[in-house]
């Protein structure tokens, strides 16, 4: 089944169908002269979780880098709910409401994981710099209002223990989940995860997995996420688009996409 | 045997020979030394935040200077010519943002230094076109700054403050203490910290580098325009001010490019340890000595704390 | 009944004691918990209303008078109302290791039959649901988190809050509720069981210690009496709730004192909550002493060098000085200035780090503790006790009075309690807080308590010249080598475990002709030493096999031998041999209880050709291939070539030339 349908189409069906959150369409991304994507559409519904799986070289990362506006494609267009954009900054991204993690974590090494998670909350802070300046009034109960949100994401993933430790000094699997909780501090509509648990033994990625699946079943997150183990991304996400080489050669459930033979070949291409 | 007397004894029984002066040579020395440091702190507010050594700072300080100067000469009220001046340096600020860092964002580190040497000689050739070479006298008493001096007696002894220098010091608390503030409290200065710290991770959380860019550069030429009008007021506004830059190195070396506290104590002990060295063990070496005094205190700091005066743990709090 | 009459004048039951508490101790807090970062306060009236809405709630979901419920989780205040909650029905709660395996829990729950379950997450009810599937009894499951709960719709699932809920509605629809609540409390009697405590036993399943409202209410009157503890006391419960210690401790004596017990935010803020609560009175097996010290040492080897020589200067003094400032003995003014400026300078701060800075009493019990260990703590001037308890005794058989302090005895006999010494060298003693039975179990209460109430400790030890009790071995294990040498492993084996290079040691010798040991390193100290030392190592097993660590170990057991050679009892019990194991004991793979006590009949059998190469003196390395569970639950195996090293003995003078070199 297609399920890359335009937006237009997707509306007029029965009310039932999924809302669409993102929607990239003929999307063409190259550098110089190498065609990182070519000409990739899909979309992205409400509520789900979408994986993006490939070999390595299949423009996953830089799928997930147009999304969030580290790059900027040169075809193509990109609709986030359901304003359509094509050149988007990353900071405009994250202000519409994407947040990611990254493949090899991003974090601000020399803060505690309580202040990298409360970064995570700037958008959402009031812009009154003198408010702030004096650090009284609203501001002050502003601050008080944050860290309660950002304290919620610190029991939910379970870091109590390392919250002034700074995150330079913890392990990686730890270093990952404050990544994650930082994602999550923005509150955002469409979080994109990087290879979230790219390094972890077996027990670690148990943990991770569940954390994803809470957060998109508690809080009802639209999640986007890259990743290796083939394993985890059945287990995890409802759908799954496959590029290889910059292109799209499979779109569906994890059960479709399994069976698919361009896939098969695909990863066996590239294992052996 | 005289020469080790003359290094290691006679200049310990002339201070204690003689407490209050030392007390004075202390006081010129921190006097000095904010000066120093509020130079350092210029360039350490944008290293840390863009990673690039701005070697256009000393040049900053006189351009600010200048403008302040000339305004006032064409006919502006002081405090008018000094926020038109704040304005200049703003503008600056967006200038050099939008025609300097933005084209070229993950280029080098190198190349944006060569970009600041680029920057200062702009600077020097602007200044000299609107403002012309010839030195100037600073606006000190229009802009409310005291001059004459306190006069103390301890144990009989006269000690003697210069107002002026009593003031820079106060201004330049005032002035440190707001950027701690700034730095330590706002969303803003979460914002700079974290662009400091990973330029992707900030981007990511959604902010705008271009934005802290402005800001940064903003409060650098501020902190510099306040270095200008201190340092011109005891002696004149000139393009030899720029050299004042090469000064705050060694504070740098000492206290980590990185550190603002280390800055500001860096800063103080190169003034205090440079009028202390010339004045009791300058002679020895027939003067001069306040060239590289300075470097070879901070060498010799260095020899014995490689890191500089602070650690990774407090650059990470700053 | 007579009970409705009695029950103003009589606290005999911990639910009486609640009552009591929220009248008497109107204002003071009972409980904390850090929830979000910031500790929230119940006094006893606000528990005393938490309580009795749970207790209402469960009575109208059918828990009656005799039932038994289960009790899973980390330590949380509403866990610790639900034990409450259950005696004021007269029902009898279970509280359960948290960490067992659902295979392990199920055998609790069966045995116990309980029917209904107070569970802290979804963790445990994933575990619940499970054993259901076999054992049909379980009714209800009721949890504290709702996280990952909110699809679940099995049947008698529900919510703690929900619980609460109906009782609360049930208290306003109609004010006979809280009435009839009332009267279920007061029908309770000290000699009604209060709890059934399962002991994770060395051999064979575990077994249900029934313990009554009236040993448990003795256990925490005598104990809070012993060291004057009053309702000003803070503690912190972090210890399992299904150990007697954390149930006399957390529960029993809060109750009885009116305390106040504070749950930590997660297992792993136990430290940094300890510190933020002040706590003054603690209780923590011997462990967690020494996981504290070998975190200390470890970051102290990172530490700059004038912060090194300052720790070790000071130590070094507080060794000579502070032990008897403690006692309150005669010391010179000279140290005494020199133990305040290292008070101010190295004793404070690392009190304040362990957040022991405000402790008036600690406690350590459940294993020997390392004379060093214990030494160090009160050279720090923190009061650190010692105590002998079992759960049969409701935790209390002897202590250690202020003031009369050794590192080698567990103290005299508490009060009420009385000990003799059978001819085999068992300690057997009687007292008001001895269980009543083994639920369930006849043939074992017999085997374990006798007509007159004298129990049977299973610990060989005796008297010393002072009425001190010291403990030296399991009775059942003090064995002897073929020619006649007395042979308490255990002894030997706390000897080495005192170092902290060695993490778990197995001595043999029972029936041989020489002792000989397996030792299993720590690999966070002999990590750290590793990495001070540019050794390199990939694993466990890699580490374990150098040669340097080989030799490091061979010093230790060098030492060890030059003790024993010193006791004359135990001369002959050197050891001749040993090795180091190419894997850890682990309790998934069975080899040590979740306490950390080895099984050693399980370890016999695994690792019997280790043993057997141990006695053969022609073998200097055996290969092994070993069996192992991963944390997830898979299986896999291990392999190694296991080095095998002789050690000479040394004869009596040895230990008295060291001495005397010393």
């Amino acid at each position: 089944m297609n399920l890359a349908v335009a937006p237009a189409e997707a509306s007029k069906a029965a009310s039932s169908a999924p809302e669409v959150l993102l929607d990239v369409r003929n999307v063409s991304l190259s550098f110089g002269g190498v065609q990182a994507i070519k000409d990739v559409s899909f979309n992205i519904h409400k509520g789900e979780i979408r994986a993006i799986i490939g070999p390595n070289g299949a423009g996953k990362t830089s799928m997930l880098n147009v999304i969030n506006g580290f790059y900027q494609p040169q075809v193509g267009e990109i609709t986030f709910k359901g304003r359509t954009r094509n050149n988007v900054r990353p900071y405009e991204a994250a202000s519409q409401g994407i947040a990611r993690t990254f493949q090899n974590i991003a974090l601000f090494k020399g803060m505690s994981t309580l202040d990298n998670i409360m970064s995570g909350r700037i958008l959402k802070m009031h812009r009154n710099f003198f408010w702030q300046l004096l650090h009284y009034g609203p501001a002050r109960n502003e601050e008080i209002e944050h860290r309660e949100k950002v304290e919620h994401i610190i029991d939910f993933l379970e870091i109590q223990h390392i919250r002034k430790t700074p995150v330079g000094r913890l392990p990686y699997g730890l270093q990952k989940r404050v990544e994650l909780a930082r994602a999550l501090s923005a509150e955002p509509d469409l979080l994109l995860l990087d290879e979230p648990m790219a390094g972890m033994n077996l027990e670690e990625k148990e943990d991770m997995s569940r954390f994803i699946l809470d957060v998109n079943d508690q809080f009802g997150t639209t999640i986007a996420l890259i990743e290796h183990d083939m394993g985890v991304v059945m287990d995890l996400s409802t759908r799954v688009v496959v590029l290889d080489h910059g292109e799209k050669i499979a779109d569906g459930t994890p059960e479709e996409v399994s069976s698919n033979q361009d896939v098969i070949d695909a990863y066996l291409g590239v294992a052996h | 045997m005289d020469l080790l007397y003359d290094i290691f004894v006679n200049p310990f029984v002339m201070m204690a020979d003689r407490p209050v002066f030392l007390l004075k040579v202390i006081w010129e020395g921190l006097a000095a030394g904010v000066l120093y440091a509020l130079i350092a702190l210029g360039f350490v507010l944008i290293f840390k935040a863009s990673g690039v050594f701005n070697f256009a700072q000393g040049i900053m300080v006189v351009f600010a200077a200048l403008t302040l100067v000339g305004m006032y000469a064409l006919g502006m009220p002081a405090y008018v010519a000094l926020l038109f001046t704040i304005g200049v340096m703003y503008l600056l600020a967006v200038s050099v943002e939008r025609l300097v860092l933005r084209p070229l964002v993950n280029q080098p580190d190198i190349i944006l230094f060569m970009a600041t040497i680029g920057l200062t000689y702009f600077l020097i050739g602007f200044g000299e076109f609107v403002f012309g070479g010839e030195p100037k006298v600073m606006i000190t008493e229009e802009l409310g700054l005291p001059r004459g001096i306190y006069r103390f007696e301890i144990a009989g002894q006269p000690l003697i403050l210069q107002k002026l220098d009593v003031a820079a010091t106060i201004i330049a608390v005032i002035m440190v203490a707001a950027l701690a503030v700034f730095f330590n409290k706002t969303r803003i200065g979460r914002a700079l910290r974290a662009v400091a710290d990973d330029h992707q991770a900030a981007l990511s959380v959604g902010i705008s580098l271009n934005q802290i860019w402005v800001i940064v550069w903003f409060a650098a030429g501020i902190v510099a325009l306040v270095t200008g009008i201190m340092w011109s007021a005891k002696s004149d506004v000139s393009f030899a001010l720029e050299i004042i830059a090469l000064r705050a190195l060694p504070v740098l070396i000492l206290g980590g490019f990185t550190s603002i506290p280390g800055a500001i104590i860096g800063g103080l002990i190169i003034g205090v340890g440079e009028k202390i060295g010339e004045l009791y063990w300058g002679h020895l070496l027939g003067g001069g000595i306040d060239s590289w005094l300075a470097y070879f205190i901070a060498l010799a700091f260095l020899l014995f704390r490689p890191q500089g005066l602070f650690g990774e743990k407090i650059i990470e709090r700053v | 009944m007579s009970g409705e009459a009695s029950q103003a004048s009589a606290h005999d039951t911990f639910p009486k004691l609640l009552l009591r508490n929220a009248e008497v101790f109107a204002t003071r807090a009972a409980m904390r918990e850090k929830d979000l970062g910031i500790w929230q306060t119940w006094t006893w009236p606000q528990v005393l209303d938490e309580v009795r809405a749970l207790a209402i709630g469960l009575k109208e979901l059918g828990l009656k008078r005799g039932d038994r419920m289960a009790i899973v989780g980390d330590n949380r205040p509403r866990l610790y109302w639900a034990i409450c909650a259950a005696q004021s029905l007269g029902a009898i709660p279970v509280p359960v290791y948290q960490d067992s395996v659902a295979e392990e829990m199920g055998y609790v729950l069966e045995h116990a039959g309980v029917a209904f379950a107070v569970v802290e997450n979804q963790e445990q009810v994933d575990k619940l649901l499970e054993i259901r599937e076999t054992f049909k009894g379980i009714s209800h499951i009721i949890h504290d988190e709702e996280r990952g709960l909110q699809h679940y719709d099995q049947p008698g699932l529900q919510s703690y809050a929900s619980v609460q809920a109906l009782g609360r509605k049930l208290m306003q629809q109609d004010g006979e509720a809280g009435k009839a609540w009332l009267a279920e409390v007061a029908k309770g009697s000290g000699k009604d069981t209060a709890i059934i405590l399962y002991t994770s036993g060395t051999t064979g399943q575990p077994k249900g210690v029934v313990l009554s409202q009236d040993a448990c209410m003795w256990a925490a009157d005598t104990a809070n009496r012993f060291d004057n503890l009053t309702e000003q006391e803070e503690t912190i419960a972090y210890l399992p709730m299904a150990w007697v210690g954390d149930h006399v401790f957390s529960y029993a004596q809060s109750y009885a004192s009116g305390y106040c017990v504070n749950c930590p935010e997660s297992p792993e803020t136990v430290i940094a909550d300890r510190r933020e609560i002040g706590t003054t009175y603690a209780f923590a097996p011997p462990r967690i002493y020494e996981n504290l010290i070998t975190m200390t040492m470890v970051s102290m080897e990172d530490a700059s060098a004038i912060k090194k020589k300052m720790f070790h200067y000071f130590m070094d003094h507080a060794r000579k000085a502070g032990g008897d400032i403690l006692d309150g003995k005669q010391v010179g003014l000279l140290d005494r200035v020199k133990y305040g400026l290292g008070e101010f300078l190295v004793y404070g701060p690392l009190k304040n780090r362990y957040g022991l800075s405000r402790v008036r009493v600690a406690y350590t019990a459940g294993e020997a503790i390392g004379p060093e260990i214990f030494r160090f703590y009160r050279s720090l001037g923190i009061n650190l006790k010692q105590l002998y308890g079992q759960t049969e005794a409701a935790v209390y058989i002897t202590a250690q009075p202020d003031g009369e302090i050794s590192a080698e005895t567990v103290g005299k006999p508490m009060g009420g309690v009385d000990i003799r010494i059978a001819d085999n060298g068992e300690v057997m003693y009687r007292s008001p807080g001895v269980f009543t039975e083994y639920y369930k179990n006849p043939d074992a209460t017999k085997e374990t308590k006798t007509k007159d109430g004298w129990v049977h400790s299973g610990d060989a030890g005796f008297f010393d010249e002072h009425g001190h009790l010291k403990i030296i071995d399991r009775a059942k294990d003090v064995g002897k080598l073929n020619d006649g040498t007395m042979f308490p492993p255990k002894y030997i084996e706390n000897k080495l475990k005192f170092y902290p290079n060695i993490k778990e040691a197995v001595a043999f010798g029972h029936g041989r002709d020489q002792v000989t040991a397996f030792i299993n390193i720590d690999l966070t100290s002999v990590g750290s030493w590793a990495e001070r030392n540019n050794i390199i190592y990939a694993s466990y097993q890699e580490l374990a096999a150098h040669p340097e660590v080989y030799r490091m170990i061979e010093g230790h057991v060098d030492e060890v031998n030059r003790e024993l050679a010193g006791e004359a009892r135990v001369a002959g019990a050197q050891i001749a041999r040993f090795l180091i194991l190419h894997k850890e004991l682990d309790p998934d793979d069975g080899e040590i209880t979740r306490t950390a006590k080895v099984r050693r009949s399980l370890v016999n059998e695994r690792y019997a050709v280790l043993i057997d190469a141990l006695y053969d003196p022609s073998v200097k390395r055996q290969k092994i291939r070993t069996e192992v569970t991963f944390e997830d639950g898979r299986r896999g195996t291990i392999e190694g070539n296991v080095e095998i090293r002789d050690m000479p003995r040394h004869g009596a003078g040895d230990a008295a030339l060291r001495e005397a070199a010393e």
